[in-house]
């Protein structure tokens, strides 16, 4: 398979503190590959070293199949990148901030006018960006970072400082970007719910390793939902059910179904229940947190 | 790729005082000549027999001071410009050398230090014509008495440069600040070899020149290592 990133056994060192440890990335073309970690679990790290602002203390990082240590600008000529909180010059316009970006990367001047379009700050183009508002600064360091039209961007938590309309309007376009523009997509989060809704791959790192990398219907089998009923008699729904063919656990008057979530199976045993004359008086989804999952798969390496 | 990165340090400055203050320095070391003559000149033509050199040892002896002061704050300006939010991250991960962007910050500064000297070299001359000293001007003089001084200057913007670029913490550029400024005040007691005392273009050779090209040698010294330095560590 063709990997856009491949990073092998990148890790890095402050002192003591071991921030990213023997982390091995795979990005394959065309996909959004979501990072997911807790705060401080090294993926800003991690990005850093993929764009060259940090040395990796040993490991290699390859970008478009190139050693990024001998190849380094021909691949940053091809990377678009938000890392961390958004960096512009405030004393200068939002126009102004791309085209000394422009001047750089080589790209026509339309594009500037673009991107502006792109994340919605037409109306602002040449207003100080000292003034802008948390999210439009965020927008200004999303059209940076696509201003050179890459074949890969990377955008380290993205959504930060957006209000929801804002997040629904980032998602929609990072949605779009590997089917309008074939561009790969690295996007960094600490919130599953986040990743969850525009990922193709997931990796999850915690403590600076890398402890899952797959696809995101895999994560889903992980992240499964628990069906909680709340009944009047929870040993015979428990067997009702079944009878039905459904399996589930009970415990007092809660009744979990956590194998088979999908609606036709909920439905059946809704309606199993109301056969059998046992009241139903709640159907709760419950969703696995990120912290949960991150235990289970912790504790499952421990097993290991 | 220089050409480029050029242009988008200009770009950057502007806005931020850096041109307000590249005219305000030479303009202002002439200004004080100018209150010293309007004040004084019926003293002060008792004092020497070649009224041009004198004035223009007099003009030269704030010139240095001008020059440290306005090195330390330009140079302070300049990394405020990247460490503001710090756009470091953002300018290093774009397709560039960072020796290309380290030269592209250098030349920026030492271009506007340099036009300084010019406007200095201007000034000086366009206020002593005023002052009908009589005889021909000294032009070598003048030449040297505005340029020298710029490149005997040269270590002390390569090492605030230096520090400037790569200090996590801005306390340190400021206190380097403050030393240089302190140091070159106190030329006159610093040994030949303390590159703070060249700008003053005194050596025991009495040979201007040598300031010139000692601060030129060893400027480039310092700004090589400093952008070793800059390029070896991680971006902040
Ligand atoms: N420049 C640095 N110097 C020292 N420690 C750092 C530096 N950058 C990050 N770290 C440490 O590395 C760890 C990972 O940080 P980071 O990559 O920012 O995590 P994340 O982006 O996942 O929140 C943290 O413990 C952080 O304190
Ligand atoms: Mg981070």
């Amino acid at each position: 398979m063709e990997y856009i990133v491949e990073t092998k056994n990148l890790t890095k060192k402050f002192g003591k503190e071991t921030a990213v440890e023997g982390l091995n990335m795979k990005i394959p073309r065309g996909e959004i590959y979501g990072f997911l970690g807790p705060n401080g679990a090294g993926k800003t790290t991690t990005i850093r070293m993929l764009l060259g602002l940090m040395k990796p203390t040993s490991g290699s990082v390859h970008v478009f199949g190139k050693d990024l240590k001998r190849d380094k600008l021909n691949i940053l000529r091809k990377v678009g990148s938000l890392v961390e909180n958004p960096s512009y010059y405030p004393h200068l316009t939002a126009y102004e901030n791309l085209e000394a970006m422009r001047k750089i990367v080589g790209c026509e001047k339309a594009r500037i006018h673009e991107v502006l379009e792109i994340v919605g700050l037409t109306h602002a183009a040449h207003k100080k960006v000292k003034g802008f508002s948390l999210g439009m600064r965020q927008r200004l360091g999303i059209a940076q970072a696509l201003l050179n039209r890459p074949e890969l961007l990377i955008l380290d938590e993205p959504t930060n400082g957006l209000d929801p309309s804002g997040i629904i309007e980032v998602r929609n376009l990072i949605r779009s970007l590997p089917r309008q523009y074939g561009m790969t997509v690295l996007i960094s989060s600490h919130l599953l719910s986040e990743i969850e809704q525009v990922a193709t791959t997931v990796g999850i790192v915690s403590k600076g390793k890398l402890i899952y990398q797959d696809s995101i219907e895999s994560l889903r089998r992980h992240s499964q939902h628990h069906i909680a009923f709340r009944v009047s008699h929870g040993e015979r729904a428990w067997r009702s059910l079944m009878a039905a063919g459904i399996k589930t656990q009970f415990q007092g008057d809660l009744v979990t179904l956590s194998d088979q979530t999908d609606d036709a199976t909920v439905a059946t045993a809704v309606r199993a229940l109301v056969q059998d004359q046992i009241a139903v008086y709640r159907v709760e989804e419950e969703r696995r947190t990120l912290e949960e999952i991150f235990l289970q798969m912790t504790t499952k390496e421990r097993a290991v | 790729m220089m050409g480029k990165l050029l242009r988008v340090e200009l770009m950057k400055i502007r806005r931020k005082g850096f041109w307000f203050l590249t005219f305000l320095g030479p303009i202002g070391v002439v200004a004080l000549q100018v209150v010293n003559y309007s004040v004084r000149w019926d003293y002060l033509r008792t004092l020497s027999d070649d009224h041009w050199l004198f004035y223009l040892e007099n003009v030269s002896g704030f010139t240095p001071l001008a020059l440290v002061l306005g090195i330390a704050i330009l140079t302070s300006f300049m990394a405020s410009i990247e460490n503001e939010t710090n756009a470091w991250k953002q300018l290093l991960a774009l397709p560039v050398r960072k020796t290309s962007v380290y030269l592209a910050k250098f030349t920026v500064l030492s271009g506007l230090l340099f036009l300084a000297s010019v406007l200095l070299c201007l000034a000086t001359l366009v206020y002593g014509l005023t002052l009908d000293f009589g005889g021909g001007v000294p032009i070598i003089e003048l030449l040297e008495y505005s340029f020298y001084p710029f490149f005997a200057a040269l270590p002390i913007l390569a090492l605030q440069l230096w520090v400037a670029m790569v200090s996590e913490n801005q306390g340190w550029p400021i206190t380097v600040g403050v030393l240089n400024v302190i140091l070159t005040y106190s030329a006159f007691s610093l040994p030949d070899w303390a590159f703070w005392k060249w700008p003053t273009l005194l050596n025991s050779w009495e040979e201007p020149m040598y300031s010139g090209l000692m601060g030129l040698g060893v400027g480039l010294v310092i700004y090589m290592v400093g952008m070793m330095n800059f390029v070896r560590r991680d971006v902040k």
